[in-house]
Order: structure tokens, then sequence, then C-alpha cells
């Protein structure tokens, strides 16, 4: 195989590295990158625990070509947190509402609402169930996760 | 993971260059949503050299329209189908059917004409783009051709489409003003499912309420997709009594039988996929301007 070399965007921060040709985004942000915050729970793009956002839309990186993610400005869990390394409202909302069980969803969820916050700010429960309906959580019955979204909807108006 | 080489193509035409140079060695990779999967777990054509990325093509991703024709690019993503108003005009079932898709994240990466190549039997879109009798463009170095979507399929996951071609637009004829559509997905939970079946229906009625056109289209029946016309005839001229819905509904759960005999699945299908297509008849119904 030729690698294939790769400049992207991951947290604000810009990389050049080389690739493989058949190495997955998923596989990059944790084994390149050692972002490890990115989960792969299916790897066929079922359960969401690989969610990223790329390029402002989230995705299951398990199904992404690292190579596709040439250009793309990405952001993993790990970009979430403020500049002094403070937490996020949403992920403050996900610890108080108990949203947070085993937390192997957690990231996924984090970005599938943050993307959601972003393009509809004041979301209806139907709303926010569409926007998380790609992360699958196997802990939580999803009660406490909803009502998260909307303490964030609330924290960020 | 199969190992292959990647190959970024800067247009459409160095794509078909490639697509002539590898023939059946080369995989065009858009979405991946279905792709990737395949590659994983060591299928695919045997002999795979190289995968062609297209995703970065915004030429390919257009939803537009002229007085006759919609025309869509094959690189328009679920997504982009969803939200678009001049489908949620024109032929909502289709913008519905694109949001019943997997989830958000296979909906920004997967595309139409992935859903139409994939061939799987439980696609979305494609009872839909069946209904509207749509047309296929397909570019290739020797030239262009178009043909119904119907043509291009051969079984589950099996097409015609010769290796050097590329799916460049799916295309329909607008329907009329007065048309509305219908779209029924069944799926074992409400969301990242695949249809366990699913119907498409477009109508239109005359000044009187009798049903001037009916298209009836079924997914996860057949081994390949179709517009039910037995069905289709049983309300044409007439009034869309309980009695005849019934009947067209009886005809689809009959077509499929016809076609695939009698498998371990009928006993279920048949009664569901009656109460699929009188559901989206009436649901076509209701939404009557």
């Amino acid at each position: 195989m030729k690698k294939t070399m790769l400049n992207l965007t991951v947290n604000d921060k810009k990389y050049t590295v080389e690739v493989n040709p058949n190495q997955r985004l998923v596989d990059f942000l944790r084994d390149e990158l050692n972002l490890t915050g990115t989960k792969e729970g299916c790897g066929v793009g079922e359960c969401g625990a690989c969610t990223v956002i790329m390029n402002g839309r989230i995705v299951n990186s398990c199904l992404v070509l690292a190579a596709q993610a040439e250009g793309a400005v990405i952001t993993t869990i790990e970009g979430v947190k403020g500049s002094e390394g403070e937490l996020h409202p949403i992920q403050q909302a996900f610890i108080e509402k108990g949203a947070v069980q085993c937390g192997y969803c957690t990231p996924g969820m984090v970005l599938s609402t943050k993307a959601l916050l972003d393009k509809n700010p004041a979301p209806n429960v139907e709303e926010i169930k569409e926007g998380i309906s790609g992360n699958l959580c196997r802990c939580t019955g999803y009660q406490q996760i909803i009502e998260a979204v909307q303490e964030a909807a609330k924290r960020l108006k | 993971m199969r190992e292959f080489n990647y190959l970024n193509p800067a247009s459409i035409t160095e794509t078909l260059e490639f697509l002539h140079t590898y023939g059946e060695k080369a995989k065009v990779l858009a979405g991946g949503t279905d792709l990737l999967i395949e590659l994983r777990k060591d299928e695919g054509p045997a002999g795979l050299e190289v995968v062609l990325n297209i995703a970065h093509f915004s030429e390919l991703q257009y939803i537009k329209a002229d007085d006759e024709w919609i025309r869509i690019g094959s690189g328009t993503t679920h997504a982009q189908l969803a939200t678009s108003e001049l489908l949620l005009e024109n032929i909502r079932a289709l913008a519905h059917a694109a949001r019943t898709v997997g989830s958000p994240q296979i909906r920004n990466r997967g595309t139409v004409g992935g859903n139409i190549l994939n061939a799987s039997p439980a696609a979305d879109t494609v009872p839909v783009l069946v209904a509207l009798d749509a047309v296929l463009t397909f570019k290739s170095l020797t030239g262009e051709r178009e043909v119904p979507i119907t043509d291009i399929y051969v079984k589950p996951y099996k097409t015609n489409v010769r290796p050097d071609e590329l799916l460049t637009e799916v295309a329909f004829k607008r329907l009329s003003p007065t048309a509305t559509s219908a779209f029924i997905k069944l799926g074992r939970r409400n969301a990242l499912a695949i249809s366990r079946m699913n119907v498409a229906v477009i109508l239109d009625t005359d000044a009187n309420g009798n049903i001037s056109e009916l298209r009836i289209a079924a997914g996860s029946t057949t081994p390949k997709p179709g517009r039910t016309r037995t069905a289709e005839a049983v309300l044409i001229g007439q009034q869309p009594t309980e009695e005849l819905i019934n009947e067209a509904a009886k005809k689809v759960s009959e077509e499929m039988i016809a076609i695939t005999g009698y498998r371990w699945s009928t006993e279920y299908k048949e009664p569901v996929i009656e109460a699929l297509v009188r559901r989206a008849i009436c649901k076509a119904l209701e939404v009557r301007p």
C-alpha cells in the first residue's frame, strides 16, 4: 500500500501526517493523535460511539477513511472543553443530570448534542431525540440525556 | 481491513480515466457508509486495487429543477435530500425517505447515488425513485447514457452497471401541482434501522375526487424494485373507497408472492405490506392540497 499525506485540523491544531490508505479516521484519531476520547463501539456505523464533528457535521469516524479527511476541520470530545480547560455547558449538564453512567456513549452524545444545539438552540423533545438518534446508550435509558440536552440549551442561551 | 491504494481524483474526468484504467479493480468511494463495512469484512471485488474518493466533488451535490424535470446529483447526501425545500414542496416522500436513513451521522455522509447502487432491497430512497420512474445518468470515457432506474437491478446487491461508469445524476419528471406523496418505513426501531419493509405512494385526484394518478412501489418485498401496476389499476379512475384501497393493498402482497413464492417471511410480510400500502395511500390522500 502506498501511504498518503493527510493535512487536517483537529481541535484547532493543524496536522500533517502520513497515513495508510485503509486507515479509518477513528483509528487515526485514537492511534496517531492519541485522542482516545473517541470510542469504537461497533465499527459499522450503528452505535455512534465514534461520532466526531467533521466540517460542522456529525459523522461516524469508523466509516470515514482518514485520507478522506484531507483539509477537514474536526472536533473530537477533547476539543469541547474551554481554552482554560473548563467544562463546556453541555458537559456540565450531562454530569449534573446523571446522563453519564458507564460513559462509553458520552463523547458521541456530547458531540451530537453540540452539533444539534449549534444548529437549533431551542430544540423540543422530538428534535432532541432525532439529534441523538445516531447515538446508542445501554445504561441510562436516554431520559437523563434528554434532560441534559434541555439543560444545556438553557445554559447556552 | 482490506489493503488497497487510495486515489483522490481532482475532477470527474480524472475519475472516469481512473475507472477506465482500473475497471473492476477500482471501487468508487463517496459517503462510505456501505463500502467501508464491505471492505472491513474482506468482501468487495476480488482483486480490488484502488479506492477512488469522490466525496469532495461538490459538482455532484445538487438538487435543481426546471419546468419539466427535477435533477439530483449522485453525490447529494441524505441530509441534503431530507432538508431540501424543493423536495419537500414537490415530492416530500423523497425527503421523508432520506430522513429515515440510518442516523444523522449516516445521513451526513451517505449519498443517494450510493443508496441506488448498493442495490439493497431495503434501500429507502429507491422505492420513491422507482415510483417516480426516475432516470439515471452514467458517465464514462466513452460517453454518457441514461437508463430507467429499474433497469440496473439484477438481484439483491447486484447491478449491471459497468465498472468504467460513474453515476452522476438521478432525475425524474415533475409531478402535477396537485399530486401528493407518502413514504412509510417499517423498521425494528425508530432510528438506525434498516427497512424491514417500506412503501412509496404517489397519487393525484381529479376535480371529482377520483384517483387520476397512482404509483405504488414497495421495498424489501421483491428481489428487484418495481411499481405494482396491478395495484395501481384498481384505483385509477375510481373513488378511493376503503374497499378499493384494501383491494389495491392486496394486489401488492399477491404480486410479491407471485414473484418470490411463499417464503419463510411471507406469513409476516403478507398482511403487513398490505397494511403499509393502505396507510401510505391514506397518508397521501390526507395531505391533498
